[in-house]
């Protein structure tokens, strides 16, 4: 059901940030049920969403086209 | 975390009841949650107390597994609006919509010029990051991707794109713990 041998308490940034698909959604939450770790560290990341999304704002109102900005550095 | 300690009990008493349990998640975490929610969704009001309620509803259908814990189930909740919000942004296919509340007043929300100082000093933040870091964090929340997505974009494994997420979200956290807007 897991990537086999990678860490699974790594998944917990992407279960905060919402971003995990939801198979790896399921099955990670079974894990943090019974995992203390990752429930502190959640409990410790999930401030950071909320913050991440002050920049997400501050973008869509003064910016329109931000899609390969990088790739030209 | 807006999270009294009397919850425990109240939880737990209201595990037999419904109805209790949906009408004391309301009044424990509706309130916090619609000012996170407000956030993710560029202050659309209505969008974001029907993110609330489905989250709510959610809780409730999950009750039985759910951890009594508050500071892990506010986490919890805090997870399954973001992925609600996600979803809908796709779904609409666009980037949040500036909408103006009808009723600005009835509900707070930081001032926008502290909002405008906050989104500075992430922003700063995450070019303190590695570029493989602030990449992946660019690649999926940002964008309103999964791990799946941003992993197929950026031509590595997904399990490296949530190892670099784990190390990238942590070492943001940390930055943003000293510049004092995380605590
Ligand atoms: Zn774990």
């Amino acid at each position: 059901m897991s990537p086999s041998s990678r860490d699974v308490h790594e998944d917990v940034a992407a279960y905060a940030l919402g971003v995990l698909d939801e198979e790896d959604h399921q099955a990670f939450e079974r894990h943090l049920m019974s995992c203390e770790e990752c429930q502190a560290e959640l409990r410790e990341l999930s401030e950071v969403p909320g913050l991440l999304d002050a920049v997400r704002q501050d973008r869509s109102n003064s910016l329109t086209g931000t899609d390969d900005d990088r790739a030209s550095r | 975390m807006p999270v009294p300690r009397h919850l425990d009990s109240r939880l737990e008493s209201a595990e037999t009841d419904d109805d209790v349990l949906v009408e004391v998640l309301y009044q424990e975490f509706g309130a916090p949650l619609l000012r996170h929610v407000r956030k993710a969704t560029g202050n659309d009001l209505q969008w974001a107390e029907d993110v609330v309620q489905e989250t709510i509803v959610r809780a409730w259908r999950n009750a039985g597994r759910l951890h009594r814990e508050p500071g892990l189930l506010w986490a919890w909740l805090l997870t399954v609006a973001r992925r609600i919000v996600i979803d809908g942004r796709r779904r609409r296919g666009a980037r949040p919509q500036e909408v103006e509340p009808a009723d600005a007043d009835a509900v707070s929300v930081p001032d926008g010029s502290e909002r405008a100082l906050e989104a500075m000093i992430v922003a700063d933040a995450l070019l303190d990051l590695s570029e493989e870091h602030r990449e992946v964090i660019e690649h999926t929340y940002l964008r309103d991707r999964t791990i799946g997505e941003a992993a197929e974009i950026l031509g590595i494994p997904p399990g490296t794109v949530k190892s670099r997420l784990y190390y990238g979200i942590r070492a943001l956290r940390g930055i943003l713990k000293e510049r004092g807007v995380a605590s």
